[in-house]
């Protein structure tokens, strides 16, 4: 990819506060008109990443480039971004229409251009009507839509969104979302997304940016990202997992034979986790499943062409749209997620397990 | 006051959904019953020594008597009507009046940055700076003010300081004049002042800053439309504290005015204590008080009726 196409560029930035080093030299670039998101636990260093790309932060080291202009040193009120925050952070002695207008005001334009923009941008986010509301007479919805439309209407270079959504409830935040990728793809504008809820970052994205610890672990797809992690904190990070220790006992051109337990299994090379591909016999290896790829049966019947095994129930989780079952098997527990649920299961019941091996993933224990 | 009832209203964020109005609901059961006999000690206490004597002046002063002893007393006004009539008494409201609002505004001028200042400060910092605002507390008052003698006399230090600089060619009347009561009055509730303020600049989300910065805010645009006026109510609260104190000063007014600033506490005292003019001195104080409320009332109601009228929610 060439500098020509990207709208932001970070190259190396270190950022230490005091001994704590938060970013250890991050490298990023987001395209035009794509909405990326950084998603990492608290203290991965995303928030930190976009306080850079804002201005609020300065790297100790490394530079930041928006639409390739070099910003490292240049002041968030000069970058002409716009930026939602997660406390919604209105002005709250200011009407919604004055809220609206305090970024236009600042651009110096006339006044008739600015109820306009205005109109238009309370259109956009479904809030026509309540201009000459205050704040505090809005619901958290509805003072979440105008922090966006406060961000938008100034028709920014880039637009930040720093958890817009973590002070909403679980409908609310759907439906924003939704809004959002719906908002973003009308206006084209270049979006920089920073959550900690992978739901939200894959639903939302058109790539995601998995950081731990101060660096980057990959950056892709939302679906290259849950099906093809690249390292085992990712796996780990994104979805629920289930794990087993095991140990090589041979590998050939397309397999690595793995016995845990009782157990021998083998696994594609395609589905190993991590840089270091190279597998002897002897190495200690962790084996990892999704619970939603774990079969779960009545009878030992083999399905597909793999081979069921027992295990006992220890509890059922229903979700509603599907159910969630811990098993124990192997003398640990296992999570399944499941639609295949029989009314007669209940804690204790003897049921049957099994998976295809090309859904294991294997990686080398460090 | 004003700068509570903004943090209430502040940090009450709501989640989600509707609008935070369901709280009155939740209010129909009577908690206060064991709180009100809590409450019983100190509410006697106020009442056998602060209502009744405060009534028993008011009734003082619509007593008038031609003589000390008291004889032919009658109720009437006339204490009142003396009181309005005669320029020199007048005169003195004014004065205590003009000397209030100038200390209200000096202390104001001189609070805002080290609030500011204080807001900003990591909390070892902040703790000195408390610590050096209050100070001032902790010194008598008589000491202060002698203290200020020293630098205000005609040969003072401020007065041949600013004469070997040849800024001025002979002393300034700064002691025992209106200006010495300002800087004395000023100094001495500074603190009120900015501890009232700093109050209401620790409730400002500091996430309206960044903001008003990604808007496009220089930070002197950010302070004079987000910080200045959300700090409003502290700057009102303040007010009121430095103006009310100031109203009722006594010491400071005898001490850095003396006889050239008759301010109403100073008159009050001398009809009550030199002249023994009991009721007529309680007529004074009240028209002090009633000044006092007057002006206090006019002055937060015309914030709470302007334009920032959100910010005292």
């Amino acid at each position: 990819m060439t500098t020509a196409i990207s709208d932001v560029e970070i190259k190396g930035a270190i950022k230490k506060f005091g001994s704590n080093i938060v970013l250890n030299s991050i490298d990023l670039e987001v395209r035009q008109g794509e909405l990326l998101t950084l998603l990492g636990p608290s203290g991965c260093g995303k928030s930190t990443t976009l306080n850079l790309i804002a201005g609020f932060l300065e790297a100790d080291q490394g530079e930041v480039f928006i639409k390739g202009k070099k910003v490292t040193k240049v002041p968030p009120y000069k970058r002409d971004l716009g930026m939602v925050f997660q406390t919604y952070s209105l002005f709250p002695h200011m009407t919604v229409y004055d809220n609206l207008s305090f970024g236009l005001k600042l651009r110096k334009i006339a006044k008739p251009e600015q109820k306009k923009k205005i109109d238009r941008v309370l259109e956009l986010v479904k809030l026509s009507g309540l201009e000459q509301r205050y704040p505090r007479e809005l619901s958290g919805g509805q003072r979440q839509r105008v922090a966006i439309a406060r961000a938008l209407v100034v028709e920014p270079e880039l637009l930040l969104l720093d958890e817009p959504l973590s002070n909403l409830d679980a409908k609310l935040r759907h439906e924003l979302r939704l809004e959002i990728k719906r908002l973003q793809k009308e206006i084209g504008v270049t979006t920089i997304f920073v959550t900690h809820d992978q739901e939200e970052a894959l639903s939302l994205s058109d790539r995601v940016v998995v950081m731990n610890a101060g660096k980057i672990e990959q950056i892709s797809t939302p679906t290259s990202i849950y099906k093809h992690p690249k390292t085992e904190f990712v796996f780990q990070f994104i979805g629920k997992s289930n794990s087993f220790e095991g140990m090589v006992i041979s590998t050939d051109q397309d397999r690595i034979m793995v016995q845990a337990g009782q157990e021998v299994t083998s696994v594609s090379w395609d589905n190993v986790i991590g840089e270091n591909r190279t597998f002897q016999k002897g190495d200690e290896v962790k084996l990892y499943i999704r619970p939603e790829n774990i079969h779960i049966s009545e009878s030992q019947e083999a399905v597909d062409g793999y081979e069921l095994h027992r295990a006992k129930i220890t509890q059922l989780n229903y979700l509603g749209t599907s159910w969630e079952i811990d098993v124990a098997f192997m003398g640990k527990s296992l999570q399944i997620l499941t639609n295949e649920y029989r009314s007669s299961w209940k804690e204790g019941s003897e049921v049957f397990v099994g998976w295809k091996p090309q859904e294991l993933k294997i990686i080398r224990k460090e | 006051m004003e700068a509570a009832r903004a943090q209430n209203h502040q940090k009450r964020v709501a989640p989600e959904g509707q609008p935070p109005q369901q709280e009155k609901r939740a209010k129909k059961r009577k908690p206060w019953a064991p709180g009100l006999l809590l409450l019983t000690p100190i509410l006697l206490f106020l009442f056998g020594f602060f209502v009744v004597p405060m009534l028993y002046i008011l009734y003082l002063s619509f007593i008038s008597t031609d003589s000390l002893s008291g004889e032919g007393a009658s109720y009437s006004l006339s204490n009142y009507i003396t009181l309005f009539t005669d320029s020199y008494y007048l005169n003195s409201l004014w004065i205590t009046v003009k000397i209030s609002l100038l200390s209200s505004l000096v202390a104001l001028i001189l609070g805002y940055p080290i609030a500011l200042t204080m807001a900003k400060a990591s909390a070892k910092m902040r703790a000195l700076i408390t610590l050096l605002i209050a100070s001032p507390l902790l010194v008598s008052i008589v000491v202060r003010n002698f203290g200020w003698y020293l630098l205000l006399l005609p040969n003072g230090t401020v007065n041949t300081l600013l004469m070997d600089l040849g800024l001025i060619s002979k002393p300034m009347n700064l002691l025992f004049s209106e200006v010495g009561v300002i800087i004395g009055l000023s100094n001495a509730y500074l603190p009120f002042m900015v501890l009232a303020i700093v109050t209401s600049l620790y409730n400002i989300d500091p996430s309206l800053e960044k903001a008003s910065a990604i808007l496009g805010a220089s930070p002197l645009r950010n302070f004079l439309s987000i910080t200045l006026p959300l700090s409003l109510p502290g700057i009102v609260s303040g007010c009121v504290l430095v103006f009310s104190l100031s109203m009722s000063a006594y010491v400071t007014p005898a001490l850095m005015g003396g006889a050239n600033v008759p301010v109403m506490p100073v008159v009050v005292y001398d009809q009550i204590n030199n002249l023994l003019q009991w009721t007529f001195g309680s007529a004074l104080s009240y028209v002090l008080l009633g000044t006092t409320l007057l002006s206090v009332f006019l002055f937060t109601r015309g914030f709470e009726k302007s334009k920032f009228k959100e910010v005292f929610r």
